[in-house]
């Protein structure tokens, strides 16, 4: 027990970041619940469940170039150009919108393999490769979508944002007013679908040679080569997960729309996000520290200081700056460690 | 434990009952309350009726994006008309919130606010599609969704817009009459375009092509991508003009200032222009229209968002509304600009300048709107 414990201590030590987001994410979801009238209800869980799944999606796929050292400009208009094509696929039979969301999901992951290979074997830097990568998706998503709407299945579109109980409720799989049912009916779909696809995928990955050679390139590419990693299979790998995690991002988003469109201002704002995300969850812009789960908190945390504006009387052209100034608090809060290093050399490691 | 057991037996039995009884508008036969202000638009207009409910009402504005004049001119509006005298008294409580282009940040404050229980929501959506989900909840619970300016795909909420498939008809039409009086039944048009993907730009744009062929004339249309911005349109238009020489007549959907200004800077020849309602691009006609210049300006009022919240008050007290309401468009011609009236060369230029509604009893001027700072409109 008390070796459990230390181990937990350590664990938390290790990842004093990654612990500190999630400390800042329940203190200011608690303290909006406290202040909405609505508070602590389901119906709001599921509200800021559902307007999170995207940027939560977008974040984590931006994580993983990031911890190769790099950044992928491309994932706002990944996530948009799966939106369009699930606009288009995810309707009819059952059988074709299941087959019509792993389509989505494969384009996405053909997208970011097709970055990977860019950046190895094109010896392009991530951030310049992906810029151009990213008009790419766009042209593409403009190309099947020119302007906004398509048809996502409606039963699906409802049955995915809400809670346990209205999916099983809309699918009829059994009654969903049973008595063992009861205690899980409130949890909202979209945080179901965040963990599975998110922590389901994110967690295993990590643990892979592949997953710790991502980690070693981004704390030092030379080391890692004379250790004999598999270096260009691995940032390979880590561009795909990145367009996987898009793609779930873009999925979703066409889903909870039930349409698509081709948004270019809409997908440079997500790509944006991602990286303030990113940085708030703990991960090291220089790579090599942090991971996914840190992105999924510090994406929350994002949106729940917007949640704000919606129930503090904030003057609507200030809301921007005060914004602004939150997060740059909330990242500054990252720079803490600064003042308990002993050594300045400490900074560069 | 058990309180928890109780709570989602609460939730779950309230979810079942509202998605039973399902609330929100009745569709009924017109006419609707105040037709001056509140214009059906077009003969079949559907008509709808909310159940009655005791003000003072809380009503919330979830603007997209913020960061253009437009938008800005809007939000100072709404802030303006809340506390006007004519409902100020019927508004408890009033909040504007700014999402982005970000259209899962904009349902969710939408969602919100349904969740807070607002009685009203006025909205400019940034898609239009794709909001299902809270027409549904608005429903339930009902609440007064009002999408404007860019409105939504759908007849299943009350929307407040002017029409731009008229917008376009007017700009093409008075061209096509400026250079039949030139004596040209063709030639070249540049049209400076909106916003690529929008359904204001598609049906703008779509209405000047009809128009065009319409007359029967032989006429070249070039089409460039402006924005509704006027570094954008200047840019695009000085493009157009190096590349094509010169020009028989410009539609520009937005973004004028800049598309004179463009031609000033390159020497093209005064021709007659079609444009949007800045304060710029009238005082620019204002100075050189006797050199050619003609010029026509229709604008998209900021002041659509006090329309909005009137109709969205007026449908809460139980009135017939229509589904579809018409705002009549605000139209001067060059021969019609007075400064100090329609246009204030006192005023920036990226000012927009028709504000008042006077069928609506919307009464904001320009001037008025410029002259409060933000403590003032607070």
């Amino acid at each position: 027990m008390s070796s459990k414990l230390a181990n937990l201590a350590s664990s938390i030590r290790q990842n004093r970041a990654f612990a500190g987001a999630v400390l800042m994410l329940l203190a200011l979801f608690v303290l909006y619940n406290i202040l909405h009238p609505r508070g602590f209800s389901s119906a709001v869980l599921i509200q800021n469940a559902n307007e999170s799944v995207a940027i939560v999606f977008v974040a984590m796929a931006q994580t993983i170039p990031v911890l190769l050292g790099g950044l992928d400009l491309s994932v706002g208009a990944v996530m948009t150009l799966s939106a369009c094509i699930a606009s288009v696929l995810v309707n009819g039979s059952p059988l074709q919108i299941i087959m019509g969301m792993v389509a989505t999901l494969l384009a996405g992951t053909a997208f970011g393999f097709c970055n990977g290979l860019i950046v190895v074997y094109g010896r392009l830097q991530p951030i310049i490769a992906t810029l151009a990568t990213g008009a790419i998706a766009m042209g593409l998503a403009l190309f099947i979508r020119p302007k906004p709407g398509g048809d996502v299945d409606g039963d699906l579109n409802w049955a995915v944002t809400n809670s346990l109980w209205d999916f099983v409720d809309t699918y009829g799989f059994f009654d969903p007013d049973a008595a063992w049912f009861a205690p899980v009916a409130w949890i909202p779909v979209p945080l179901l679908i965040i963990l599975v696809f998110g922590a389901g995928v994110w967690l295993p990955f990590r643990r892979t040679v592949i997953g710790r050679t991502i980690y070693a390139i981004g704390s030092a590419e030379g080391a890692a080569y004379m250790s004999g990693l598999p270096i260009n299979r691995a940032k390979i790998a880590a561009f795909t997960l990145a367009g996987f995690f898009a793609a779930c991002g873009g999925l979703y988003l066409a889903i909870q729309t039930a349409s698509g469109n081709a948004d270019i201002t809409q997908a440079g704002a997500y790509t944006l996000n991602s990286i303030a995300a990113v940085v708030l969850g703990g991960t090291s812009l220089l790579g090599g520290v942090g991971g996914a789960l840190g992105s999924l908190i510090g994406a929350l945390i994002l949106r729940v200081i917007s949640f704000y504006f919606r129930i503090l009387s904030i003057d609507p052209l200030l809301q921007p700056l005060v914004e602004g100034l939150v997060l740059l608090a909330a990242v500054s809060l990252g720079a803490v460690r600064v003042f308990r290093i002993k050594n300045r050399l400490d900074l560069f490691r | 434990m058990k309180t928890m057991h109780v709570a989602t037996l609460v939730v779950a039995s309230l979810l079942a009952s509202t998605s039973l009884t399902l609330a929100g508008p009745e569709t009924v036969s017109g006419p609707g309350a105040d037709p001056t202000c509140f214009a059906p638009w077009g003969d079949d207009a559907k008509y709808m009726q909310w159940p009655a409910q005791e003000g003072p009402y809380r009503i919330a504005v979830v603007n997209g994006f913020v960061g253009n004049t437009w938008r800005i001119q809007m939000i100072k509006t709404a802030k303006a008309f809340a506390e006007d005298p004519a409902i100020k008294d019927k508004i408890a409580e009033f909040k504007v919130v700014s999402t982005g282009t970000d259209a899962p940040a904009q349902l969710g404050a939408i969602e919100d606010f349904i969740n807070q229980g607002f009685d009203a929501i006025v909205t400019i959506a940034v898609s239009p599609d794709g909001f299902d989900r809270v027409i549904r909840l608005a429903d339930k619970e009902n609440v007064v969704l009002v999408p404007f300016d860019n409105v939504l795909d759908t007849d299943a909420v009350m929307q407040v817009n002017e029409d731009q498939t008229e917008m376009g008809h007017r700009w093409a039409q008075f061209l096509i009459d400026e250079l039949a009086a030139q004596g040209k039944t063709g030639g070249k048009i540049l049209e400076v375009r909106g916003l690529a993907g929008n359904s204001v730009d598609r049906d703008r744009s779509a209405a000047i092509h009809d128009a065009f062929a319409a007359s029967g004339g032989n006429w070249e249309i070039v089409e460039v991508v402006g924005n509704w911005d006027d570094g954008t349109a200047q840019k695009v238009t000085a493009d157009a003009i190096a590349v094509h020489g010169q020009f028989d007549a410009i539609a520009a959907q937005g973004g004028t200032t800049g598309v004179v200004q463009a031609m000033i800077d390159a020497g093209h020849p005064m021709v007659p222009i079609a444009g949007e309602s800045e304060n710029g691009f009238r005082k620019l006609v204002a100075e050189h229209s006797a050199d050619g210049l003609k010029g026509i300006s229709i604008g998209q009022s900021p002041g659509l968002v006090a329309i909005a919240m009137k109709a969205a008050v007026s449908a809460l007290e139980g009135n017939v509304m229509p589904q579809l309401i018409s705002v009549p468009l605000p139209v001067a011609t060059y021969d019609q600009l007075k400064d100090g009236e329609n246009f204030w060369s006192d005023l920036p230029d990226n000012f927009f300048t028709v504000n008042e509604f006077p069928p609506c009893g919307v009464n904001i001027s320009g001037p008025a709107i410029m002259a409060q700072s933000e403590a003032d409109v607070k």
